[in-house]
């Protein structure tokens, strides 16, 4: 009886496993297997075409990418200073539980939340209209909490004793940060960085309303009233047109290219945290 | 004490951010303020909402939104924690990441992604499935619930295997060396040890489906002032409905920028949405040990 | 080193004061149109045209009226509302074409019989009286009827011709769809599905356009003939519109359709052209 209990919760936790791994495996076959077909050079260089679906992709890509450069530009300082300001220059332990819990608050923020508030004050108060650069900001906002939890994760992963024997060389605080800390933490602030634009990458919610267009931006010439194509958002739009058929190649091709992307930048970031990982529950 | 910059900057840095989290926070009480002041608490609990007739009542998207969300995690939670278990029980070192790494790639792929899925597929796969109850479309409540489970079941996956991860191994050991079996161990001490932290991932993983929004839009059907005759009928769930999110991805956000009334509406919507997932949060903050990443 | 970035990065914020791309806001039903015509004008003539239809026909008057957009594509007329609520805006909205509007169906109410409707079954379906198609003589099948987001053109043109003005609609709740390729895509996909829709969309393969039903007893199908007859009552007009009389690129852009080019690309996409003649015996006694 006893047995056939533990022999019985073995399968049925590998079934659950097996059943969640096949979820990606299916979710991602399903998109390989359509979407390739459509992929070519002419999908990946080319503009849209005059009827929607047709044509490729080029400045949709142009445009997330865009998005994603700007996101990373204005996150990675802002996360460096909060991950120190949490860790090596904390004011002390009350300081550093109220950071830690704001960041984790800040992380389950509904991504269209980002939007309406972008809404609010880029389009309305600030007058921007539709900007790249609130996107790119909006977006940097959102994935802030991934890098600094990787970044902070890694600092305070580092041994103590640098930190020691540098103070005992008579280094300052700032001075340590940036030659020991920074130097040894950076690839910590790196895969928290990729996994939060691979994030960025695919949200539709916070460049809706602020920074994407459907068609007839390339690229952008300003800050304001300057829109671009995105990937997810132009995906969104052609998937409310689903049932045309002619549609049907493009769109799965165009989901083909974004979760590539995504899933790309996530890989790349997959040996750091499986070090990571193994290091926070051994070490 | 010798000045250091590095130290100002990381400060300047995080008051920068808090600035932003502030100013998201109060941007949406102030713009709803106009809807508050007029309708007050009928705002929450009113059924109907037509904007052209000035009414707004947005429980119906609050039922829509809880019903999408219980859905999700009825579907997920067990699924997530069985393969939790299966991960951080059965399973060691290297070989966890057979579970470990799908689940997190799972967990990186775009909404709009699965919205196409759940457009293109799931969509029709509901359509026919609920035949017998004669469904008006393949757009429902329980469409969005659906799509939501795979959605966050690498949250609750990834959150549970680390709460289960949490138990000392030697608690485990404690239990093999008594003679009890591996199911024992896992239902006698590792689940009672780690139910706090299952609580927190059930919660966040609520949260995150309580704040999605693209996917639910393309499934949900988008019908307003869906209320159902009896509360707790599984009926409803085979009709299309309206959640906080889907209302607030819509069109109708840019036809209301004008008008305050409208927009308030809109904007208060968005400040429930952030109650709701803030108040999950908090809770579930209590129950995840500090220190703990989470996807 | 910092303090040299931050002035770059102001001094670009700064510098970027180039001029605005012309922004066109509006109906899914004008949309193709206009669309096209803009892809003309940015290969030849290098102009920036961004297009946009998230609001439909009222989404585009209010960015037009808000500033957001400088013309506004609309398949309905401008109303009273639209110019209380936008009163220092001086609309100004050009005709480019005509178009029909629908009560377009999916494939099996269409083949089981259901071929036309009358003003009053219309109402009934509007307001969840007629509930399933085996009262109108089709199959039976619950009525699934995608209602246009009021604020569409679309919808304003059918709520007027239900009930004389689109602010004495009944408030219902229906399933609402927005833009006219979600409306055929669920129709096309969905059982005993209706939905207000330009007659020009319904593909005749997955989604059919049902004619309306005079008390006479006649059955007006919405094509060219009747509709250039006079005949359909659902015929409406297609506009852009502007703040004022338009000016440079908006000019350009109006122009464009408005001249023969335009207007060849308005009869590629199913409406009818300004000038489009009368088809000879189409009008009823």
């Amino acid at each position: 009886m006893r047995r056939a209990l533990d022999r019985g919760l073995h399968i049925v936790c590998a079934l659950c496993a097996l059943a969640a791994v096949s979820l990606l495996a299916g979710i991602v076959v399903t998109i390989l297997g359509r979407g390739l077909p459509v992929i070519d050079w002419s999908f990946l260089f080319s503009a849209t075409g005059e009827t929607a679906g047709s044509g490729g992709v080029l400045f949709q890509l142009l445009g997330t990418l865009l998005l994603l450069f700007t996101t990373l530009v204005v996150s990675a300082p802002l996360a460096l200073g909060w991950a120190l300001a949490q860790t090596v220059f904390s004011p002390g332990p009350l300081w550093q539980r109220g950071l830690r819990r704001l960041l984790y608050a800040l992380n389950t923020v509904p991504s269209i939340l980002f939007g309406i508030f972008g809404l609010i004050v880029f389009v309305k108060y600030l007058g921007w209209g539709k900007s790249w650069l609130a996107g790119g900001i909006l977006l940097a906002m959102m994935i802030l909490p991934t890098i600094t939890v990787a970044w902070v994760e890694r600092i305070e992963a580092l041994p103590a004793k640098y930190g020691r024997a540098a103070a005992g060389l008579g280094l300052s605080r700032g001075q340590i940060v940036r030659s020991v800390i920074l130097p040894q933490t950076w690839g910590g602030g790196l895969s928290g960085a990729l996994l939060g634009l691979a994030r960025a990458a695919g949200e539709t919610a916070p460049i809706l309303f602020t920074a994407a267009v459907f068609s007839g931006a390339t690229l952008p010439t300003g800050v304001r009233e300057s829109p671009v194509l995105a990937l997810p958002y132009h995906i969104f739009v052609l998937a409310q047109d689903s049932f045309d058929p002619a549609t049907g190649g493009h769109l799965w091709g165009s989901a083909f290219v974004l979760l590539a992307t995504v899933l790309g930048l996530s890989l790349i970031a997959l040996p750091w945290r499986l070090g990571l990982a193994e290091e926070a529950t051994h070490g | 004490m010798i000045r250091s910059w590095t130290r100002w900057a990381s400060y300047a840095a995080t008051a920068v951010v808090l600035c932003f989290v502030l100013s998201l926070v109060s941007s949406l009480v102030v713009e709803s303020l106009p809807v508050l002041r007029q309708e007050g608490l009928s705002y929450l609990s009113g059924k109907t909402w037509h904007s052209r007739a000035g009414i707004f009542g947005a429980l119906p998207m609050i039922y829509g939104s809880i019903v999408v969300s219980v859905i999700a995690l009825a579907l997920a939670a067990p699924l997530g924690v069985g393969a939790a278990l299966f991960s951080a029980e059965y399973l060691s070192g290297r070989r966890r990441w057979i579970v470990k790494a799908p689940i997190e790639l799972l967990a990186g792929i775009p909404s709009v992604v699965y919205g196409l899925l759940g457009v293109l597929l799931l969509r029709n796969w509901i359509y026919e499935l609920l035949e017998p109850f004669d469904p008006l479309s393949g757009d429902t409540l329980l469409t969005a619930g659906v799509l939501l489970a795979v959605m966050v079941l690498p949250t609750v996956m990834t959150l549970s295997d680390d709460a289960l991860r949490g138990v000392p191994a030697s608690q485990r050991r404690a239990a093999r060396g008594l003679g009890l079996t591996r199911a024992e161990g896992i239902l006698r001490v590792s689940l009672p040890q780690a139910a706090p932290g299952l609580a927190a991932a059930l919660l966040l993983g609520f949260g995150r489906a309580l704040g999605e929004t693209i996917a639910v839009f393309l499934v949900v059907g988008r019908q307003d002032n869906q209320w159902p005759e009896t509360l707790l009928s599984p009926r409803a769930w085979f009709e299309a409905g309206q959640t906080l999110t889907s209302k607030l991805g819509g069109s109708e956000t840019f036809v209301a920028y004008g008008d305050p009334l409208h927009w308030g509406a809109i904007v208060g919507l968005g400040l429930i949405l952030l109650t709701l997932v803030a108040g999950l949060t908090l809770l579930a903050g209590r129950w995840l040990p500090d220190g703990r990443r989470h996807a | 080193m910092r303090r040299s970035s931050v002035g770059a990065l102001v001094l670009f914020l700064c510098a970027t004061t180039a001029p605005a791309a012309l922004r066109v806001n509006g109906s899914t039903t004008v949309n193709p149109v206009i669309s096209q015509a803009a892809e003309i004008l940015r290969r030849e003539a290098s102009i920036e045209i961004q297009v946009d239809t998230v609001g439909g026909s009222s989404g585009g008057i209010a960015a037009l009226g808000d500033g957001r957009a400088e013309i506004a594509m609309s398949s309905r007329p401008l109303s009273r509302r639209d110019r209380e609520r936008f009163p220092e805006v001086d609309f100004r909205a050009v005709r480019i074409g005509t178009d029909a509007l629908a009560l377009v169906v999916s494939g099996d109410v269409w083949n089981g019989g259901v071929r036309c409707l009358s003003r009053g079954q219309a109402r009934g379906l509007y307001e969840g009286r007629i509930r399933n198609w085996r009262e109108l003589g089709g199959p039976d099948q619950r009525i699934a009827f995608f209602n246009k987001e009021p604020g569409r053109g679309t919808w304003e043109v059918f709520a007027g011709w239900l009930y004389g003005d689109a602010d004495s609609a009944p408030l219902v709740s229906l399933l609402e769809v927005g833009s006219n390729e979600e409306a055929r895509s669920k129709v096309g996909s969905t059982r005993g599905a209706i939905t207000q829709l330009s007659a020009a969309w319904a593909d005749g393969e997955t989604t059919f356009p049902l004619s309306i039903c005079e008390d006479d007893g006649d059955e007006v199908a919405p094509t060219r003939a009747s509709i250039l007859a006079g005949d359909y009552p659902l015929a409406r007009a297609l506009y852009v519109v502007t703040d004022g009389p338009a000016e440079g690129a908006a000019r350009r852009l109006i122009d464009l359709v408005l001249s023969e080019r335009g207007q060849v690309i308005v009869e590629r996409h199913g409406y009818m052209a300004l000038t489009a003649p009368v088809q000879a015996g189409g009008a009823h006694p």
